[in-house]
């Protein structure tokens, strides 16, 4: 099929082998063609360097909400749970409604940049099954907790996935779905790796506490309280350097690429 | 790339078959007339990858606007290709994005084209 990425490196070595309009030259231009077409389209630095500014900016709330809760502190009873986590007392409110917006933000965003992007190349990546899953995810970890109130069987939907949610990561697995969505839509090959190693990420910072990989590899915080709410930063500042690591690059090599189209 | 004029080839019928796929037949029996059209190969090839607008088309082609507008009304009475006029402010904008059987015909030929190169061992093909 002539979207298939396993076309995308197609020997471009036969190409001037063939006699002039033979089905040799006539396949290695159509493999050309599509090449600079998906050269031309390839725009998912921006949604990296973005979710990845947006984890950065959700830190310090990571960090205030490792704070032992103050006396007397009482829980919200419209913390979005799934998006905030619960250790942490009463500040992963925050964290939650930071990520509702930031991830709904973020979708919108992205799809904005998609489209300013397609006016501009000429070319346009849909990017509407990227809004529509991400939206439709975010929703659904919203209105699902305060409904098991009265539809008491919805708890066995999320309940069960407590170690995923628990830390008040479960935005950098929604990311990464998007990630995974993007790359199809892109047809990236790049992207699916870059979505494989977040995800890798985003799992590790949701089922393990990233910094006792630092304590055993020497990192001593410290005695004071004030340091030891610093140890949540790994957990969110891992899957944040990926994305913008990989955001950089992209944009590095989209440049380069367009540039030698 | 060159080719033929763009209203030299009559609409296609609805369904390529890929003659490549039937046993007996020589592959070129499924070139399909409107789609095999070099020009046209590329504008289905394109818009395959991502929907295109017109100057891009115009641009990745070599193409003038005239020749580029009347290989899109080939493929899109033939089905094979959707056309969306609209405007960007005052600039008019077209759009062409690929329908369904225009996928099929694209994967039918290149199915045809990649089977004559396997028969007649790739560079001596003609």
């Amino acid at each position: 099929m002539a979207g298939d990425q396993g076309q995308e490196d197609s020997p471009p070595a036969a190409a001037e082998t063939g006699p002039p309009g033979g089905p040799v030259p006539l396949l290695a231009d159509l493999a050309r063609l599509r090449r600079q077409t998906r050269a031309a389209r390839h725009a998912y630095w921006f949604p990296l360097l973005l979710f990845g500014l947006l984890t950065c900016g959700a830190a310090p709330l990571y960090v205030a909400a490792a704070a032992p809760p103050a006396s007397g502190a009482r829980a919200f009873g419209s913390a979005p749970i799934l998006l905030g986590g619960t250790p942490f007392g009463t500040s992963s409110f925050y964290i939650g409604w930071y990520w509702a917006v930031a991830l709904v933000g973020g979708y919108l965003l992205t799809v904005a940049w998609y489209r300013w992007h397609a006016r501009r190349a000429g070319v346009r990546t849909p990017a509407r099954g990227y809004l529509i899953t991400g939206v439709v995810l975010t929703a659904v970890v919203l209105v699902v907790p305060p409904l098991t109130r009265w539809v008491p069987g919805l708890a066995l939907i999320w309940l069960p996935f407590g170690d995923v949610w628990i830390r008040g990561t479960l935005a950098f697995l929604f990311i990464a779905v998007g990630l995974w969505v993007l790359a199809r839509a892109e047809r990236s090959r790049a992207l699916a790796v870059i979505a494989l190693i977040y995800t890798g990420a985003a799992l590790l910072a949701s089922l393990y506490n990233v910094e006792n990989i630092l304590f055993r590899l020497g990192w001593n915080p410290g005695r004071s309280a004030v340091a030891w709410q610093l140890t949540v930063l790994p957990n969110v500042l891992l899957p944040a350097a990926i994305l913008l690591v990989a955001g950089c690059g992209a944009f590095v090599a989209q440049r380069a690429r367009r540039s030698t189209a | 790339m060159s080719g033929a004029g763009p209203g030299s080839q009559s609409p296609r019928a609805p369904a390529p078959t890929p003659s490549a796929a039937i046993p007996g037949t020589h592959p070129t029996n499924g070139l399909d007339d409107t789609v095999h059209q070099r020009h046209r190969l590329g504008i289905l090839t394109i818009t395959a990858e991502a929907g295109a607008e017109f100057g891009y088309l115009r641009g990745a082609l070599g193409l003038t606007p005239g020749n580029l507008s009347r290989h899109l009304t080939v493929l899109e009475e033939a089905g094979l290709v959707k056309v969306e006029k609209g405007y960007k402010g005052r600039r008019p904008r077209t759009w062409v994005r690929i329908t369904g059987s225009g996928r099929a015909a694209l994967a039918a030929e290149l199915a045809t084209l990649t089977e004559l190169v396997r028969r007649h061992g790739g560079p001596q093909a003609d």
